[in-house]
């Protein structure tokens, strides 16, 4: 009974779990709210229970200045990408970047460089496929916007380990802010528009040989061959996620225990339906399970799944399972944070050594808890101000230019949606249902 | 053509550009605030043509900063005892950026160098570029374009660029130079003064603390071909000088009241002076007004012979006080026995023994106060202002340098406005222009200037001041000086300054040369572990010593009790 109490306690005092509660408690009804401390308290302690069963607790050891001693000679290479946040609509192009950040504490002569590894400022997806059918609804158009946005970082992200991993560059480690395999779900929808035949072809030069139409440009495609290429890097290559939405850890955990008949189907159904009720999170549980310096096993999980509505029936719907699973595995850094999600493609032989790096890298950044290096090369990828005004100057005066050189009515209007999307009303509203 | 090849480039434009200055990053150790630096560019010209062109700047801030390294990694730092070198945070990316003030163009075709004003920003990601120190030295001249220019030092971040100034508008154009005790006015004007004796130029030095007697011991040597003078003031007046007669004797003395001040009034009607020393006039005005006051004068009306005297007992007082500063400034000149001192000329009747053509007139007015230094410039300059002004010229243009000139033009905050030298100089720094009556300014307090004064000085120099009032007041009374070189005041050392104004066409900081040779050798800096090292005892200090202790035995035998 005693560690019930205390297990409260813990969700009461600090918890993120309890804030978060708190915060939607307002939307919950009254018997939720009653009851949520008894549950969750509940919910911790079961899981508590099956990942000690399964003895997926690791003990990590960290001593400062030892560590740092030890580790000085070790070469840690950190990827992060970066997307201009000025909103231009969709058609227009993007200034995006994605930056490593390499040091090696010890080397006689340059110990740390920065390097812009891919930039692009201009049209990335092809305009081919969308020009003329834009969609004269913000809302939308901002959805579609953000998704460009998205999905032309993470292909950027992983379009530079990629070159490093051609390059043959002799790391200990790679970290990538951010997932190692995103859901690429949201990017099955129909009409996305593909990349540029240039864009392939410059970020993953080993494209250049196969077949590149315009199926094979669609970021899905794009990116699972890019995992395909990451997966046999020579290197440990670690994304490294702060704090994690969703239960996939927990969820896969109680689905492998209900595989091995450890727990009835009925029970492992009504428990991903209490998750769902009380919103608790991967992040919520492990606060509150793991302490300080404690990590969690990886477990093998899929990533993209079947069934969903988006993909369901839609010709994605078979490649899902094309793609790598992914190892995830939790640390709890500092006493103040929520655990860091670590996830890579493969297993890797020195779990332990590898574990404690992203610790002692994470030390150096107590008040966030994820490794300094990612703090570092974030700050460096930021796409400055600057350069996105200019990209947007640059693309509508091109635009207008065209447009006015061929007196084609339909860019006439693309180059004044652009030009007058600051302050736009009703009067200056570009005139939709564009003449075919 | 101002254009080179092989001018080292040392960073890139950044971002946006504006007409007036552009932002780049600096490789480390390439420049310093202050230098001059280039970069390529284009601009369309009037014909409509796109001419290649290259944009001239100077440094105006450089800021480095580590934007990599969070602050809170220095905690575990410190807790553990890390090297942060043994850890994967970034130790190497100080990061240079600095703000370029725009200077101007040349045309890249273009064989005379003359700096046109940008009128097109210059490009973002452009190389910037160190041009040599000829080059720069080369542009400066030519920009400048002057038919009399003065070398007064180097370029503060480069000294191998020469500073030139320009004398013409030196002269006309009236400059200021500012900065607290020890910065290096004095040494900035000595080296000034040189160049224009060499140049022949009349000056005339308002001295106070003999900090110019160095030219006078170097005038053989150094001046062979110049007329060197050292004046001390002598109060002439003419009987024109009522008005100045009256504020003295109403000011040194004691203060009277209503019918006592028109007694003085009549008195000064009454008693005729043909001109000659004040002192004189005082004394006689003193004794007439004790005759009158024992007479029991009843040709003023209304005055009781009781006020008579109290005017006479103040005239006696103002004499007395003028005889103590002739005293002390004589006492002053006995003590530099070698200096050979001559008595002011009358500047009304002999204007050229003291404006004429190559000589340097020092007036020495060590020992007198406020009020009777003023009135000395100010009959002094009056007159010679009033030859320039006459047809027929008798003396030839000069420059007037007026060292501590909070003291002749102190601002209407201190009420000192009735010094009499501030109407004076006021109408001659106005009408300089006109007729060559040139004034430099010198001064510790420039927030205690007369407003209207300083602001007419088209030229400043100004070197280390640390006072906030002081620099918001010479910020405030110049056009030129850049915003972020004045933020430089405080941290300026010794002999650096900042020039703007039309003697340079743009703000520079500047080291001026020093000219050791014109310090003074024996009454420069005070030093009073060196003179406490060599004193003696006076004459009288030693007679009193020879019987103390004899009236000290005395004094101690009658104390003793009897017994
Ligand atoms: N350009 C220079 N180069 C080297 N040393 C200098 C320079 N200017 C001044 N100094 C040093 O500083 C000292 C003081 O300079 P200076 O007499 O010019 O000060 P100042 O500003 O006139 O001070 P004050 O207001 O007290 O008269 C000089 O004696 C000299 O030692
Ligand atoms: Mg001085």
């Amino acid at each position: 009974m005693s560690s019930e109490i205390s297990i409260k306690d813990k969700i009461k005092r600090n918890s993120s779990m309890f804030v978060n509660f708190v915060k939607s408690a307002v939307t919950a009804s009254p018997k939720v709210q009653n009851n949520f401390l008894d549950v969750s308290a509940k919910v911790a302690e079961t899981v508590l229970k099956i990942i000690k069963d399964a003895d997926l607790v690791v003990d990590l050891n960290y001593k400062g200045k030892e560590f740092w001693s030890q580790n000085r000679c070790k070469t840690a290479c950190f990827v992060d990408g970066g997307v201009d946040k000025t909103s231009i609509i969709s058609s227009a192009p993007l200034s995006i970047r994605a930056g490593s950040y390499v040091v090696k504490p010890d080397a006689t002569s340059k110990r740390e460089y920065f390097e812009e590894s891919m930039v692009f400022l201009g049209d990335l997806y092809d305009p081919k496929n969308e020009l003329y059918d834009f969609i004269d609804d913000d809302f939308e158009e901002d959805q579609m916007l953000n998704k460009k946005k998205d999905g032309a970082r993470i292909i950027f992200e992983a379009a530079t380990i990629v070159k490093h991993i051609l390059l043959n560059k002799k790391f200990d480690y790679c970290f990538l802010h951010g997932p190692i395999e995103g859901t690429v779900m949201p990017f099955s929808v129909p009409g996305f528009p593909t990349f540029t035949k240039f864009a392939v072809e410059n970020m993953f030069p080993f494209a250049i040989n196969k077949k590149t139409d315009v199926a094979a440009r669609h970021f899905i495609n794009v990116y699972l061959e890019a995992l395909n290429y990451i997966k046999k890097g020579k290197f440990p290559i670690y994304g490294i996620v702060e704090t994690s939405n969703s239960a996939p850890y927990v969820k896969n955990l109680l689905y492998n225990y209900k595989s091995q008949g450890k727990i009835s189907d009925k029970d492992y159904n009504n428990f991903i339906k209490i998750i769902k009720k009380y919103k608790i999170t991967d992040s919520h549980l492990l606060e509150i399970i793991l302490s300080s310096g404690q990590a969690l096993k990886p477990l093998e999980i899929k990533k993209q799944i079947q069934g969903f509505t988006v993909t369901a029936g839609s010709s994605w719907e078979d490649m899902m399972e094309s793609f790598p699973k992914v190892f995830i595995g939790y640390i709890k850094t500092t006493d103040n944070n929520s655990p860091i999600r670590i996830e890579s493609l493969n297993n890797s032989k020195n779990l332990i050594k590898d574990y404690e790096y992203i610790l002692g890298t994470s030390r150096l950044l107590p008040n966030y808890g994820f490794p300094v290096g990612l703090n570092v090369v974030d700050k460096f990828a930021k796409i400055p101000n600057w350069m996105s005004k200019a990209s947007r100057k640059y693309y509508a005066t091109h635009l207008l230019r065209q447009a006015v050189k061929n007196k084609d009515q339909n860019t006439i209007s693309l180059a004044v949606k652009i030009l007058s999307k600051k302050a736009r009303s009703w009067r200056n509203r570009p005139i939709g249902g564009i003449t075919k | 053509m101002l254009k080179n090849p092989n001018w080292k480039s040392i960073g890139t434009v950044l971002g946006e550009t504006f007409i007036d200055c552009f932002y780049f990053s600096l490789k480390n150790y390439k420049a310093k605030k202050g230098d001059i630096v280039t970069t390529d560019s284009k601009v369309p010209s009037s014909e409509g043509k796109i001419i290649p062109v290259t944009v001239w700047g100077k440094i105006s801030t450089i800021e480095s900063s580590n934007a990599f390294f969070p602050t809170e990694a220095a905690q575990e730092l410190t807790n553990e005892d890390i090297d942060i070198r043994d850890t994967i945070l970034p130790t190497t990316r100080d990061e240079l950026i600095c703000k370029v003030v725009i200077l101007g163009y040349t045309k890249d075709e273009d064989k005379s160098s003359k700096l046109l004003p940008l009128i097109y920003p210059v490009r973002p990601a452009a190389t910037v570029k160190y041009p040599s120190s000829e080059d720069v030295e080369a542009l400066l001249i030519s920009d400048l374009n002057s038919s009399h220019p003065i070398y007064i030092g180097s370029l503060l971040a480069r000294e191998a660029v020469k500073i030139r100034i320009d004398a013409d508008n030196l002269v006309s154009r009236h400059v200021s130079i500012f900065g607290m005790s020890g910065s290096g006015k004095t040494v900035m004007v000595r080296r000034i003064m040189h160049e224009m004796l060499c140049k022949n130029y009349p000056m005339l030095v308002l001295d106070i603390h003999g900090d110019y007697l160095g030219f006078i011991q170097k005038q053989k040597e150094l001046y062979p071909e110049n007329k060197i003078k050292l004046f001390y003031p002598n109060l002439s007046v003419s009987s024109e000088d009522k008005e100045i007669i009256y504020t003295l004797i109403d000011k040194l003395g004691k203060p009277l009241t209503d019918p006592q001040k028109d007694f003085l009034n009549s008195l000064l009607e009454k008693v005729k002076y043909e001109g000659g020393s004040l002192l004189k006039y005082v004394k006689l005005l003193n004794q007439r007004a004790r005759e009158y006051a024992s007479e029991g004068s009843t040709s003023f009306k209304n005055i009781r012979p009781a006020s008579m005297y109290v005017v006479a007992r103040s005239l006696g007082q103002v004499a007395k006080k003028l005889e103590n500063m002739e005293q002390t400034n004589f006492r002053h000149r006995k003590k530099m026995s070698k200096l050979k001192f001559v008595e002011l000329a009358d500047p009304a009747t002999e204007p050229e023994k003291i404006i004429s053509k190559g000589q340097l007139s020092i007036l020495y007015l060590k020992g007198y106060e406020t009020l009777p230094a003023s009135a000395i410039v100010s009959i002094l300059l009056e007159n010679l202002f009033k030859h320039r002004q006459e047809v027929n010229e008798e003396i030839p243009p000069f420059l007037t340098i007026i060292e501590e000139a909070h003291n002749f033009i102190p601002s209407r905050s201190e009420n000192k406005d009735d010094l009499p030298s501030v109407e004076t100089i006021r109408k001659v720094i106005t009408e300089g222009r006109k007729f060559g009556t040139g004034i430099m300014i010198i001064s510790q307090r420039p927030s205690r200037l007369d407003e209207t004064i300083a602001s007419q000085c088209n030229s400043q120099i100004i070197f280390r001041m640390v006072n906030q009032r002081d620099q918001k007041a010479t910020r405030d009374r110049s056009e030129t000086l850049d915003v972020d070189d004045s933020k430089q005041l405080p941290n300026l050392a010794n002999g650096q300054g900042i020039i703007s104004g039309q003697v340079v066409n743009f703000s520079l900081p500047v080291q001026i040369k020093f000219d050791e040779k014109l310090i003074n050798e024996d009454i420069g800096n005070e030093n009073f572990i060196d003179t406490v090292e060599n004193w003696d005892d006076s004459e009288a200090v030693k007679e009193r010593q020879k019987f103390a202790q004899d009236f000290s035995d005395i004094s101690d035998m009658d104390n003793r009790s009897a017994n």
